[in-house]
Order: structure tokens, then sequence, then C-alpha cells
């Protein structure tokens, strides 16, 4: 990136942080917000090259710990002349079972946004959230979000400039997200130009999307959401990269190594591609169904030779090898969780959620027919007047070999309370 | 009260205004009405009269061996004048559920652009909804969650959503979206003196929230008394009454009240808070443009 974007961020940046102070003394100013208080039990798994990390060495891999966590979140937005001013902020304090107590606070989103010459145009930080599927989106090209989280929190979004043009059927989108980040940012943090098309037609909503990341090159892609009867949605998403950020192992074999093997690289070309649908009754029990293919996510053989290791280095302590090297060699093999958004190439959903009164009700199940690994939710929110309680419990199943048995954390539970001003 | 001997109930004229109106129309039509006759003494003119005069309607309806559904698309629009008393509104509704003993449930803040050829926005006011919106482009819908800002398509179903579903807040007009018949006259409640027109409904679209409705409205003026409101499976949902602004002289329903009869028995009560002409600019009414600002405005 040059020197050009590098001002654009800055001013992004200060568009974001007057959008926080001048909405105070704008127009019809708006202000709201929440207090969220929420409880993560987390059970460490006894297996798995993590759980076996530790047992050679304690404390060799980090694990996530149960924590207690308050959250306040304050919403405020205006307008100020033909400018209108959006911001959102948390101010989060944490307490880990047997860590420190921690405090930070971000913006989630702070942003100006006009119009002008029949384009609408935002600029700062914001969410700008893209596709139709539920528990994986292959073209969000922008917020990237993550799926399926326990105890979802509000989105932070990406500091982006935006034009949209809007008609009574089609909508255009234009956006340069990140636009003056890193070059070696990855991911989501990318420096990136994206665009998407949206055009309705009749009971089928229809989208494209082009995206120009700044190493990972184009990606083209494509959405439909087809309202096929009064009760049944369908809908599919494709993507087409050229690269994908990604990383590999330099060590599959059994040997020790002395550094973490795990590299950034940069993936070859590949898909993804999700179809699914919602069918709800009338008295609201829906029913989610999808399934995904993502090429960014290790392959069958690549999990095959990183359980064999996984089986393999544990020997090395019976050859006199010193545990802490052991441990390191295991604890590192936790790098291939975070290659992709998906552990599993393919993927199986399904979502049953009941909706009666002030409660919703809902079990989800995420199946990966390669290894026949499962992680079960259910979960259950009460919503009342401004107070809002939700619970739910998480459980990792399937055979040993299973890769969601080998996760660090096997189980957890979770209760949040929300209060909403 | 007339009654058809086909299993689909079929109309008779309704009276006073309407009946001179349109019977000229039935006459021409060619199914035939069932008996029993008005059997409360209820029909044109006064109470001593009104037997001999439905008796009379009926006769000259089988003599010309007619009834068919009559277009009751004027009566229609004329009771929905009093919801939708413009093309284009801004309404802001204010809606209260009632347990089944009476203590109050929950409360939740609704602002409509209710606007011309069906099409409507929601946008949730109450501070546990704030963000959410609702887009109804005839029968099709759209949901933005502000946790995702991410405009999803629902489902007619999904719409049903909630003690008072989006459906009951938004929708304002039963012209165009159903058509029907007169069954005849009725009492306006069961227990009341007061004569209505009950009117016989069926969606004319799929996306409507209910399938079935069955409609009292007011003889002179067709201002809407009750409903009962029945889904897709044909069973009955909810029972409505209208609560008009002034009873003597009705120009607005200022209160819709909603009692479930699937399965809680709660009562819900849509209070319209205030209604003004506001024509909202296309690009609000595209589904993409529901992320565009938190609130719109």
């Amino acid at each position: 990136m040059g020197t050009f974007p590098r001002k654009l961020t800055t001013l992004c940046a200060v568009v974001g942080a007057c959008s926080l102070s001048t909405v105070a003394f704008a127009d019809n100013a708006e202000v709201s917000g929440q207090l969220r208080g929420y409880w993560i039990e987390r059970s460490v798994a006894d297996a798995g090259p993590l759980a076996q990390a530790n047992r050679f060495q304690a404390g060799t891999a980090a694990i996530d710990a149960s924590a207690a966590t308050v959250q306040a979140e304050l919403r405020a937005s205006g307008s100020a002349g033909p400018l209108r001013w959006n911001a959102t902020a948390t101010a989060q304090v944490q307490s880990p079972e047997g860590g420190s107590t921690a405090t930070q606070g971000w913006i989630n989103e702070a942003y100006a946004s006009g119009a002008a010459l029949g384009w609408q145009w935002s600029a700062g930080k914001k969410v700008v959230s893209w596709d139709v599927g539920f528990g994986f989106r292959p073209n969000d090209v922008v917020q990237q979000e993550v799926r399926r989280t326990l105890a979802p929190e509000t989105l932070e979004g990406r500091p982006l400039l935006m034009a949209e043009h809007f008609d009574a059927d089609t909508a255009w989108s234009l956006v340069w997200v990140n636009p003056a980040d890193e070059q070696a940012n990855t991911g989501a943090k990318e420096a990136a130009l994206a665009a998407r098309v949206y055009r309705r037609a009749g009971a089928v909503d229809w989208h494209g999307f082009v995206r120009q990341g700044e190493h990972t090159g184009t990606s083209l892609g494509a959405a439909a959401s087809w309202v096929a009867s009064d009760a049944l949605e369908l809908h599919a998403s494709v993507r087409a990269f050229a690269h994908a950020d990604s990383s590999t192992t330099t060590n599959n074999g059994a040997s020790l190594s002395t550094a973490n093997p795990w590299r950034a690289t940069l993936g070859d070309a590949g898909q993804q591609v999700l179809v699914g649908g919602t069918w709800t009754s009338e008295s609201q029990v829906s029913l989610l169904v999808e399934a995904w293919h993502d090429d960014t996510a290790l392959t069958d053989a690549q999990w095959n030779s990183w359980s064999a290791r996984n089986q393999a280095l544990p020997l090395w302590a019976a050859r006199g090898v010193p545990a802490a090297a052991v441990a390191g060699n295991l604890a590192w093999q936790g790098g291939a969780f975070s290659v992709s958004k998906n552990l599993r190439q393919d993927n199986l959903f399904a979502r049953l959620s009941w909706q009666h009164d002030r409660w919703q009700t809902a079990l989800d199940v995420l199946y990966t027919p390669a290894d026949q690994g499962s992680i079960a939710t259910l979960s259950a929110i009460w919503s009342g007047e401004q107070i809002k309680v939700e619970g739910g419990l998480r459980v990792h199943g399937g055979p040993d070999s299973a890769v969601v048995r080998q996760l660090p954390v096997q189980r957890q539970g979770y209760v949040v309370a929300t209060w909403a001003f | 009260m007339i009654y058809s001997t086909t299993t689909q109930r079929k109309p008779i004229q309704p009276l006073g205004q309407w009946r001179r109106r349109s019977l000229a129309s039935n006459a021409r039509s060619n199914v035939a009405v069932g008996l029993p006759l008005a059997r409360r003494g209820e029909g044109v003119g006064g109470s001593g009269g009104r037997t001999l005069g439905g008796l009379g309607i009926v006769l000259l309806t089988l003599l010309l061996g007619t009834a068919n559904a009559q277009d009751i698309t004027p009566l229609l629009k004329d009771a929905d004048r009093y919801r939708m008393s413009a093309e284009n509104l801004q309404v802001d509704t204010q809606v209260s559920v009632f347990n089944a003993d009476g203590s109050p449930d929950k409360q939740r803040r609704y602002t409509v652009f209710a606007q011309s050829e069906r099409k409507s926005l929601v946008l949730m006011q109450s501070p546990v909804e704030k963000g959410q919106k609702v887009l109804m482009l005839g029968d099709d819908f759209w949901l933005l969650m502000p946790n995702t800002q991410r405009p999803m398509r629902i489902t007619p179903m999904q719409k049903l959503l909630g003690d008072a579903s989006t459906g009951d807040i938004a929708t304002m007009n039963w012209a165009g979206d159903y058509t029907g018949q007169v069954v005849g006259e009725e009492p306006c409640q069961p227990d009341s003196k007061a004569s209505c027109l009950h009117l016989s409904l069926q969606a004319a679209r799929k996306g409507v929230t209910y399938q079935r409705i069955e409609l009292w409205i007011g003889k002179t003026r067709h201002e809407p008394v009750r409903a009962d409101l029945f889904v897709q499976s044909d069973k009955l949902a909810k029972q409505a009454r209208f609560v008009m602004d002034k009873p003597s002289n009705p120009t607005n329903v200022a209160e819709m009240v909603l009692v479930d009869q699937l399965s809680n028995k709660k009562e819900t009560r849509i209070q319209y808070l205030s209604r003004k002409e506001r024509t909202v600019a296309a690009e609000w009414l595209n589904p993409m443009f529901l992320a565009r600002n938190p609130s719109l405005e």
C-alpha cells in the first residue's frame, strides 16, 4: 500500500473518532446500549494433542479457561446536516478462572454516511455482512464473520470506504476494506476491493460478488435465496477463489521440530459451496439444514498425517527426549485448528428451533462425515421487556479419532444476561 | 341468519346501502342460496319489517336462481380506510400483551411505514428489539437483525412470529389481499343487538398472514368491528376486536385487540398512537437498504 491509502486510513480513523464525539452534538441524536454479563464454563479435554502436551509439561499449551465477562455497549447515532453518524463502543472486564482480571475496550462501529450523485456512501469502521447462509457464508468477503460462536457478541466492523446505489429491485455495493492496513495482513484484515450486486426477482434474491484481495487475488461468487412456499426457503452460495490465506506444516512426519512447523502460506485456487433450506411451521418450529464444502480447510490426507504425527510424538518421551520438547511439538499441532474457518472440508449442519411466547429454544448439530465427528449445541433464550437471558450447552461427539474430539475444549456451558436500554 | 345449503357459505345480499348497490349484480348471478331464513327478526327497516324484508330478498334471490360472490371490494375499501387513512402512512404503534388472567405481560413499540402497493417497513423501537426491521413487499418478506446487519429473506410462516405478528402490525388493508362474500347480517357481538355485515374473506395472495378471515363490519359506515382470523391449516388463530376513536361517529381504528386462540389465550392490544401521511424514498423499500442505517432516519 502506498502513501495515499495510508492517509485514507488516517481519514477513516478520524471519521470514526469524530463520529463518537460529534454524535453527542448532532441533531436527532439517539443513544442506546446494553449491559451484558456472561459466564462460560469450559471443560478441558483429556485427549488430543494439546491435552497431551499439558500432561507432559503443564502449561505448555494455552487453553481458554472458564471465564466471567461483563460488557457495556453504547450505541449512538445522529445527523449533522447532510451527514449521518453512527458509533458503537464496548468496554469489557473479563476474569478467567485462575487468571488475572483484564479490562479492555474497542470500537465496534464508527462511521459517517451520506448521499451524493445518487450514491450512498459510508466511511469509517462498519459491519458489512453479505451472503445467504447460516452455518457458513462463503461470500461474506468483507466482514468474514466467524459463525456458530457459542454466545454471539456484537460484531466489530472493518475499516472501509463504501459506495452503494439502490433502486427498487437492484443494489450495487462497492467496498474498499482495510484500505491501508499492513500488506502482511491476512484473512479479514487483508486489504481488498469488493463488490456486490443484488437483484430481486419475485420470490428469488440473486447476489453476485467479486473480491480482489491484495495478495489473495480475485474471487468470484454468486448466491441465491428462494422462498419456494409459505413455509420453505432454499438458499445456495458458491465462491471460486484464485488463492486463500492458509497455513501448512513443514513437518508431517514423526520427527521432532525445534520451532513451530506451521507457516502462513498462500493456498491454491479452490471453491466454497453451500446449499441449504429452512422450513417453518405454523407453530413456529423451524428446521434449518445446510451442507457445505470448503477447499480452504485441510484435506482428509492432511488430517490423516496430522493424526499419525499426534500418535508418533508422545513415543519420543520413551526414547529419552526431554518432556518439554515433546510437549512443545504436541502443542504446535494445535496450529491445524486455525488453518480455516472449517476444520473439515465437508460439513452438514442442522438446526431445530422453536419460538413460543418469550422463549426461543434451539438444538443444532454440525456433523463432519469424513470422520463422523459432531458438535451439538442446545440453547434457550428468554426475552423480557429489557432483559434477555440465554443459556446453553455445547458438546463434541464422535469417535476418538474425529478432529473435533482433538480440540482442547470438549464441553462448554454458558449463561448470558443482557439488559438493554 | 341465512345459511347456505352447500358446504361453503354462500352470500346473501347485505342490507341497507350495500344491498341497494349490489342487488342488481346478484340478480344476474346463478348460484342458489339456501335456507333457513333470518331467525332473529333482523332485516331491512325496523324490527317489525326485518323478517319480511329478509324473506323478500331471499325469495327474490331464489326466484332469480341466483346468488354469487359479489365484488365486496368497495366494502373492504371502506373498512380499510379506518386503519389506512391515506395511501402512504407512517404509523406509530404500541403493542401491549396481557396474560390470560389479565396481568400485563409485555409491551413493544413499532414504527410502520405502510405504503401503497402492499409495501410496508416495520422498525422495532423497544430496547430489547431495537434495530430489528421487517420489510414486506407484496408477498415477499425480509428481516434484519441488528447484530448481523444482513438482510435475510424470510417465509410467510416466519412472519407470523410473536403474539402480534408482523403481519398484524404492518398489514392494514384487506382489499386487494382478500376476496369473499357477504354472509349476511348478524349481531355485531354475540350478545349485542346492533347488526353488522358478516363478510367471509379468503386470501387472494399467498403471502398474507391469515388464509381466511370472518369479518364483521358496521352496517352503515362499514367500520371494522370484529374478526376471526384463520391460519393456513384453517385453525382459528386469533379473534380480533376493533376499538374506534369515536364510537358514535368513527373515523379511525384506535386500537385492535387480538385474543390468541391457538395456544396461550393471551390478549394483545395494538394501539395506533399516531398516523401521518408519509411517502418514503423508493430505496428504503429495497431489501439491501435495510442494513444502510440502524434507524433509517
